[in-house]
């Protein structure tokens, strides 16, 4: 149903951490596919960081992984999009295609570096938030809820591993569909 | 009109363009993208925006242009420039023109964020004042009595609403302005199995996001500042009858979610409240907007639309069943007839030529005024064509008036029919609204309804 799969160099303890916890919290059976490299057309020279919105697009042109509904792709470098200095991952709304990095969820807004639980924990809720984009869910302003737009790592950290009911109802509406479709 | 966040992002870069577009909608707004200043001018002249974000380097007309056009036509519209490193000057020099605001592109995540925060805490202010003096205008404006026509549509509507009327789906009603959605949906109810329960109508268009939250799930003591009662809400008032949603086009995402939530789980909670209560009302709604081109672009959740949308019922624009008008200006000669105690007989010949001539943009709505206005105005025992003289001024052999003065006294009357919206009155003229602007200003017209 889902799939992870790890872009370029990624930890394999995070990339099962990320799968085990969609699995629980979408109720949908996720696989870890075989890593692939990220797209050398999305990296921008002048701003050392990969374009998000090129690599999804990227991603969204792979013909050869039918049978996953939702793929979400796991990297380790810095993301941007043209409008924002960076983003923490990139989704399409509705679409299959998600995508997080951990690069910028290392560190705290202090500089110093955050314990490894603390950096899979913001991993996670970056992966189910863009996953929820893809379920159509949009940014909510629920204080807590893991729709919320998070500009930064402290607010990320202020989010539980929770959508509100209003986002859970879309979410479980959307898993109720993408089970009962037959097979894309 | 308020209802939903609408933005408009101008910026001929298609790439910032799109980026900006895709993270506005990603937080549920109405948003869209102009490839440049002219495009930009042209869209506003169409439809209302809250929220411009304008790039001030373009091509073609420049943002600084742009922002003088927007400051001097459509003041309450606000705006953020974009600029680049390098053009903060610029930007400002904006300011001091009425831009609200300015962001250096690429922009800071957490910037933008309270940014647009701010701008639509500022923007629910101003509607409210807004709403409080429309308030007292719009008490007047629904009130006619029943749907009348012979022609075929219409006998193809009474049927559908008797067929309509047995089931329990939720109907969708579509039709122009003043062509009676809401009697539509009153005769509806008045035959459906519900009759006995009430008939709960709610224009969604009239209220700001909060209001219309409070006003359809009702609120607990407390939940916010000025809630020192507990209130029930429409979707709780609708208990065993039928629910009206007027302008449904107007309701924002967020809160077509919560609507479906309850379509489905036929429970609400009250606002700040936990309590589960159970509804159980049949949905109408209505809209003069064609949503499925709104679902296209983004603006109405398609899962949303499918709920209302099991039954649709069109209804037919005046202009499209002249021989109705003769039977409802009859109608509502009766009417007045009784309100005013004028011993009226009825219509002559010309009369009625005229009205069946003339194309009622405002259609049933506009009809119903201007028997109304011809019973308080005139002298005689029939009407006659004179009395309908306003109309089209050319009309009237006894007050020639040039092109001009037919014009200005033509526009005057839309305006006041659509109560001072400019954005109506200029779709109602199919004149855009810069032009409708510049003929206000030419004519010195008034534009309060
Ligand atoms: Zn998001
Ligand atoms: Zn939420």
């Amino acid at each position: 149903m889902v799939g992870v799969v790890p872009l370029g160099d990624v930890g394999g303890v995070a990339v099962r951490i990320v799968a085990a916890n969609v699995q629980a919290v979408l109720g949908l059976a996720t696989d870890i596919l075989e890593p692939r490299p990220l797209p050398e057309s999305a990296y921008l020279a002048d701003r050392h960081q990969f374009d998000a919105s090129r690599i999804v697009a990227h991603m969204a042109a792979w013909t050869d992984l039918p049978g996953h509904r939702r793929i979400v792709g796991l990297a380790s470098v810095d993301l941007c999009v043209p409008i924002l200095r960076f983003v923490f991952g990139e989704a399409q709304i509705g679409g299959r295609f998600a995508l997080v990095s951990g690069a910028r969820l290392r560190r705290n807004a202090d500089g110093g570096e955050a314990p490894l639980d603390r950096y899979y924990e913001r991993l996670v809720k970056v992966a189910l938030h863009e996953l929820g984009h893809t379920l159509e869910i949009y940014h909510c302003d629920t204080p807590g809820c893991l729709m919320q737009f998070s500009p930064s790592v402290q607010h990320l950290d202020r989010l539980d591993v929770l959508f509100c009911p209003r986002c859970f109802f879309v979410l479980r509406r959307a898993v109720r569909a993408l089970v009962q479709a037959p097979d894309a | 009109m308020t209802g939903r966040f609408k933005i408009l992002v101008i910026d001929d870069e298609l790439i910032v363009r799109e980026s900006l577009v895709g993270w506005l909608k990603k937080g549920g707004y109405h948003v869209e993208g102009a490839s440049g200043g002219r495009e930009g001018l042209e869209r506003l002249e169409r439809e209302d925006y809250d929220l411009i974000f304008l790039d001030i380097k373009m091509p073609d007309v420049s943002g600084m242009e742009v922002l003088k056009q927007v400051k001097e036509r459509y003041a309450s519209t606000m705006v953020v420039m974009i600029t680049a490193y390098g053009s903060v000057e610029t930007a400002v020099e904006a300011m001091k023109l009425g831009a609200n605001d300015y962001l250096m592109k690429p922009f800071e995540p957490e910037q933008l964020t309270l940014l647009v925060e701010k701008l639509q805490q500022h923007k629910r202010l101003l509607d409210e004042n807004l709403l409080l003096k429309q308030q007292i205008a719009t008490t007047a404006a629904e009130r006619y009595q029943d749907i009348v026509g012979i022609s075929e549509p219409m006998q193809a509507l009474f049927q559908l609403i008797e067929e309509v009327a047995a089931v329990d789906s939720p109907v969708l009603i579509r039709g122009e302005t003043g062509t009676g959605k809401e009697l539509v949906a009153k005769a509806i109810h008045a035959r459906s199995p519900r009759r006995f329960g009430p008939f709960v109508p709610i224009n969604c268009g009239a209220f700001t996001e909060s209001l219309l939250e409070s006003e359809l799930f009702g609120h607990e003591v407390g939940s916010f500042t000025g809630a020192t009662k507990a209130k029930k809400g429409r979707l709780e008032i609708a208990q065993g009858g039928t629910l009206f949603l007027d302008e449904i086009g107007e309701i924002p995402m967020k809160m077509q979610v919560d609507l479906l939530r309850v379509l489905e789980e036929r429970r609400i909670h009250r606002v700040g409240g936990t309590r589960d209560i159970p509804v159980d009302f049949r949905l109408i709604s209505a809209t003069h907007r064609d949503l499925s081109r709104e679902m296209e672009r983004g603006h109405f959740r398609q899962d949303f639309y499918f709920r209302l949308n099991v039954i649709e019922i069109q209804v037919p624009p005046l202009r499209e069943r002249r021989e109705d008008i003769p039977v409802l200006a009859e109608h509502f000669l009766g009417k007045f007839r009784r309100e005013t105690n004028k011993p009226l007989e009825g219509f002559d010949a010309g009369a009625l030529e005229l009205l069946c001539a003339y194309d009622w943009p405002g259609n049933v709505r506009e009809l119903e005024n201007a028997v109304e206005r011809a019973v308080v105005l005139t002298k005689g025992r029939r009407l006659q064509r004179d009395d309908f003289a306003f109309l089209f001024r050319g009309g009237a052999p006894s007050e020639p008036h040039s092109l001009k003065e037919m014009e200005r006294l033509h526009i005057q009357r839309v305006l006041s029919l659509c109560g001072g919206n400019i954005s109506r009155a200029a779709k109602l003229l199919e004149i855009n609204r810069t032009t409708l602007h510049n003929k206000i200003k030419k004519y010195g017209l008034r534009v309060n309804g």
